[in-house]
């Protein structure tokens, strides 16, 4: 399925169009529960979240018009916002996965070969210009959905001057990305 | 670290806030507060919306995972009306997403008024005719309905969906935030009339959604909604 065909969906779904929200499910499923498993580390939650996901896509798809994200991008943004902020909510921190589920480097899959072309890459060589530590950070954070406190404790730094790295190294990404 | 800290400028200001919700770092607190000024500030949307663009490459890095079938099931009973438990109100009533629904409905009665222009011209008192295409709702069931306010008349001409078998489609009156009102349980045929009850009348008007919930035979017990709505849309002026 072409990024074009998930456009068609998420419009036809916007409309209202069931059908075309089903196979939007049946395209994108698996993928968007990728992104609430990894962030949220247990099945049961990452369902729990996946239902609450498609709920705001059936909602929100008319929302979809006014961004710049390609059609599957804009489908794992609202999944990776919500798990996260179902993680934030969190009275406990989040269960350590690491062994289980860490996936180091971006590897493309089949849809995001297709549609991102040599955008992997190129964020892969901006974060090679970043400190060791501080590309993994980033690619952590955004990941696994960690937040600036796990961060600072992983990277046995204060919060403040976590902070202040990662808003540095977003910026020098940014820099990168944008020569 | 106080607010001052976190926007001042000479941090990167709004965008590197911007930066930070999506990559995903903020506390809870922050990230409502950031979320809350996505809704209502364009500008700062925009910044958002780059990050994510940014970065979404790195999500090429989430595999996979097959979804319990289970799932797709609690979506669709969340999202599209089920039979409610005895005595309970399907929620469906007051979802924002079914209200949502109706907007999508509103633009296929858009060419059903056209056609109603052609079929039937305005005359002297246009006003007071309306149309509406009560659309399915996770069902197959489509109504076309002309209402005309001078001779209280309800005129409904069956489009498709077979009603099942010892069940009866009742058509209802809905103003949001306020209960559903019945006109009546809708009679067998391809083209059928309802009189409108004299209390209605006022409720009857451009803007008003009409739905079709299916009951039990004779129309619902409770005389409130207790099946799920198979169609719906609102009225307009023809």
């Amino acid at each position: 399925m072409t990024a074009q065909d998930i456009t068609k969906l998420i419009v036809r779904t916007s409309m209202g169009d069931r059908g075309a929200f089903d196979l939007l499910y049946r395209q994108t499923s698996a993928k968007l529960f990728g992104v609430c498993l990894r962030i949220l580390g247990d099945r049961a939650e990452a369902e729990e979240a996946l239902q609450e996901v498609f709920v705001k896509i059936w909602t929100k798809a008319d929302r979809f018009a006014v961004s710049d994200l390609s059609p599957i991008s804009w489908l794992a943004a609202i999944a990776r916002n919500h798990a996260i902020d179902r993680i934030r909510a969190r009275r406990q921190p989040p269960l350590d996965l690491d062994a289980a589920l860490d996936v180091a480097d971006p590897t493309p899959g089949p849809e995001a070969a297709a549609v991102a072309g040599g955008e992997i890459e190129r964020i892969r060589l901006c974060l090679d210009e970043l400190d060791g530590d501080r590309a993994a950070a980033v690619r952590g954070a955004y990941l696994k959905g960690e937040s600036y406190a796990e961060l600072a404790e992983r990277h046995g730094v204060p919060l403040n001057t976590m902070r202040t790295w990662l808003r540095r190294s977003l910026m020098k990404l940014r820099e990168c990305l944008e020569r | 670290m106080s607010p001052a800290d976190d926007n001042s400028p000479d941090q990167g200001g709004d965008d590197i806030l911007a930066a930070e919700y999506v990559v995903g770092v903020l506390p809870a607190d922050e990230r409502r507060d950031v979320a809350a000024r996505i809704e209502r500030d364009p500008g700062f949307a925009r910044l958002v919306d780059g990050w994510e663009v940014r970065l979404s490459p790195l999500a090429a890095a989430y595999p996979e995972v097959a979804v319990p079938p289970a799932v797709k099931a609690a979506i669709d009973r969340r999202l599209f009306a089920v039979p409610a438990p005895t005595g309970a109100r399907p929620s469906l009533w007051s979802s924002l997403v079914f209200w949502r629904s109706l907007a999508a409905a509103a633009m296929v009665l858009a060419a059903a008024v056209a056609v109603a222009y052609f079929v039937a011209p305005p005359s002297g008192q246009s006003a007071q005719r309306y149309v509406a295409s009560l659309a399915p709702q996770q069902s197959d069931v489509h109504y076309f309905v002309v209402y005309d306010a001078r001779t209280q008349d309800i005129g409904l001409s069956h489009v498709t969906g077979a009603r099942p078998e010892g069940r009866d489609f009742e058509l209802w009156v809905m103003e949001p935030g306020k209960d559903p009102v019945s006109v009546g349980v809708i009679p067998v045929g391809q083209s059928v009339h309802l009189a409108v009850a004299k209390a209605l009348r006022d409720r009857i008007a451009a803007g008003a959604v009409f739905a079709i919930s299916l009951e039990p035979p004779g129309g619902s017990p409770t005389g409130q909604p207790t099946g799920p709505v198979v169609a719906s849309g609102d009225l307009h002026n023809v």
